[in-house]
């Protein structure tokens, strides 16, 4: 323990000097103002804020993204509760209540609780990470090659059966995901596969042009054809921007027991922060002592799911850094961003970058009080990015996201790929099938190939060794429970 | 038997996918070295994971639907009917934008791209939307270049803005 404080000690050293902590407040001011715009959610703010740290070393270009990535939450709760449009799926729990506080005259509390249940919940997650990672760094170090391609599979059944509506529905995207990740050359034989002989193509789809092209461009692809003409209502931000003392004494029970909700979602690779919010909102609804305010914006109602989102994407942290398995959309973005530098995120990331991990760690603390100072104080700004006419919202938005996409290599064909992505993109939006899986095969495919391989290669060849190890052996059979229970009961309930 | 067509299409359409992919997969080397398993395996896998999932798909789409979709009437999902000058105005927009990038260059590419999403969403000011695209391409231009130094191409505009081209 004495270490990891010291360790972190350290890391402030590294995360308050001048430089880094101007990257950390330039990332949290941008995330959050990308954040804020409709339409946006946190995976798709840091893909295309990702051009920006091209300059930057690598600490400080990962300081500048945990702000980015902490900033766009933020901004994320600020439309959710003004405009009821959730930017991602996590802040739907959010929106039932929040908006409706809005449209009560009390949106002032409902930003008010959010912000400060977010800080509330970041920071003991934050905590939980730095002690939690070095427990799992040691744990991690005694996995194998076999053990680590049983926690892969777990997460891909995680993200893809058990989030969203349908579990075929999410392995499908999953799957097609993980096509696009065997595009290019197979980094263990050197032969090219599914590149039809486009130069383009050896290298590989990157991630931040998927993840574009599915959040980005399908996205404004479906709304201008199915919402571009509807009127929207921006909720007025009137009366005192304070909690009372009963707003005070309603929301702290509840950012405690979010973030217990929260964090272990996270930090398990079980797959994002969608199903303890709703959780968290169940909880809040069955414990409070005013039920007849549910449904008519009460406060539990936001501050339960928004610190529970905080505390399970603080905790997807702990997968992300310590074994390198990214348990969200966004994390698979933060993934490839650290791969662009050439870090392989894992146990060794804690030996041999020590200084780029507890800087990050040491970051986090700090990119939650800066949020805490800028978001409240400045949500009269964040209102007048709301009102930005639709139509000059989404070029603008087109135009930084294919700046993402295009500045990675310079490349029309990348651009050509994108469009093809958004045309998919909206497919996915209009047919209900959920996208992050997709997100998450195509970055994590490749590494869990590589690891079967080399499982195989110690084993000479024998493929007995994922079931004969207890560890690898246990983690599959949960994965193929998850699985397979669902569509059992999908299958009985049709009889 | 009530079926839904889209659905049905989306299904087949995976599930030809995987045979497609089974079929290229087919051409691949199954030469591993030490690990044994060659770089056909994965893709092996993988076409099978998708016509498995097409066919379910498809059996869903067969009897009455796939299960938990969201409603085909528009007005239920709280929208407006499709429309398709919206979608052809962003695509347009997303085209102009692959044509110009390396001929008229960034600036005017990102202005295209900007105008044509604009139009889509229903604005009518083509002139202003215009201009608006143009500064917001020069302004990411000149933040690149002179900031990050990161070539941009400048196309059409080089005579004005000098130096970075392709």
């Amino acid at each position: 323990m004495p270490d990891a404080f010291n360790s972190l000690l350290h890391g402030f050293s590294i995360a308050l000097t001048p430089l880094n902590l101007l990257w950390g407040f330039i990332g949290v001011t941008l995330g959050t103002f990308i954040g804020v715009l409709p339409g946006v959610g946190p995976a798709l703010t840091v893909a295309m804020l990702m051009p920006l740290t091209i300059k930057l070393d690598p600490t400080g270009a990962l300081i500048m993204f945990a702000g980015i990535y902490y900033g766009a939450m933020y901004g994320g709760s600020t439309t959710t509760i003004l405009l009821n449009t959730p930017g991602e799926s996590a802040s739907i729990a959010t929106a039932l209540e929040g908006n409706l506080m809005a449209k009560k005259g009390r949106a002032g509390p409902a930003l008010a609780t959010s912000a400060i249940g977010s800080f509330v919940a970041g920071t003991i997650a934050t905590i939980l990470v730095t002690l939690l990672a070095p427990i799992v760094v040691e744990l991690a170090l005694k996995f194998g090659p076999a053990e680590y391609f049983a926690l892969m599979i777990f997460a891909f059944t995680t993200v893809a059966a058990v989030i969203g509506s349908s579990t075929v529905r999410g392995l499908t995207s999953l799957f097609l995901g993980l096509l696009l990740g065997v595009v290019g050359i197979d980094s263990q034989t050197g032969r090219s596969r599914f590149a039809f002989g486009v130069p383009e193509l050896l290298d590989g789809i990157d991630v931040v042009v998927l993840a574009v092209g599915l959040f980005a461009v399908g996205e404004a692809l479906y709304v201008a054809a199915y919402s571009s003409r509807l009127e929207e209502k921006l909720e007025q931000l009137k009366g005192s921007l304070w909690m009372s003392k009963e707003d005070w004494q309603r929301s702290w029970p509840a950012w405690l027991r979010a973030t217990a909700i929260g964090f272990p979602f996270g930090s398990i690779p079980a797959g994002g922060a969608e199903i303890p919010t709703f959780l968290s909102y169940a909880t809040e609804r069955k414990l409070t002592k005013h039920p007849e305010e549910f449904g008519k914006g009460a406060i539990e109602g936001v501050a339960g799911p928004e610190a529970a989102n905080n505390a399970s994407v603080t905790g997807a942290l702990v997968p992300l850094l310590t074994l390198g398995i990214p348990t969200s959309a966004t994390a698979a973005i933060l993934l490839s961003a650290f791969q662009n530098y050439g870090i392989q995120p894992g146990p060794l990331l804690f030996v041999t970058q020590a200084d780029l991990v507890w800087g990050l760690l040491a970051s986090l603390y700090i990119g939650n009080v800066l949020l805490l100072i800028l978001n409240l104080p400045l949500v009269g700004i964040w209102v007048k990015v709301l009102a930005i006419p639709r139509p000059l919202l989404y070029g603008g938005i087109l135009v930084f996201a294919t700046l993402g996409a295009y500045s990675l290599h310079q490349s029309v064909v990348d651009l050509m790929i994108l469009y093809v992505f958004g045309l998919l993109g909206f497919v996915m939006r209009r047919w209900n099938i959920p996208v992050a899986p997709a997100v998450i095969g195509l970055i994590l495919g490749p590494l869990a190939e590589t690891q079967a391989r080399r499982a195989l290669a110690i084993s000479q060849g024998d493929a007995s060794v994922f079931i004969t190890q207890p560890i690898s052996a246990s983690i599959l059979a949960i994965s193929f429970l998850l699985l397979i229970v669902p569509l059992i009961v999908q299958l009985v309930r049709q009889r | 038997m009530r079926y839904k067509r889209a659905e049905l299409i989306l299904s087949l359409a995976i599930l030809f996918l995987g045979i497609a992919v089974a079929i290229g997969t087919s051409q691949l080397s199954s030469a591993g070295g030490y690990a044994r398993i060659g770089p056909n395996v994965a893709p092996m896998i993988i076409s099978g994971g998708l016509i498995l999932l097409g066919a379910w798909l498809s059996y869903e789409a067969l009897s009455g639907g796939w299960r938990n979709a969201v409603p085909d009437d528009p007005e239920t999902r709280g929208e407006h009917s499709f429309q398709a000058s919206a979608f052809v105005w962003v695509s347009a927009g997303l085209i102009a934008q692959i044509f110009l990038i390396h001929s008229a260059g960034f600036v005017l590419a990102q202005a295209a791209l900007f105008l044509c999403v604009a139009r889509g969403f229903g604005s009518g000011k083509f002139v202003r939307d215009f201009a608006i695209g143009l500064v917001l391409g020069l302004g990411v231009f000149l933040f690149f270049v002179k900031f990050l130094n990161v070539n941009l191409p400048a196309g059409w505009l080089q005579p004005l803005l000098g130096g970075a081209g392709i």
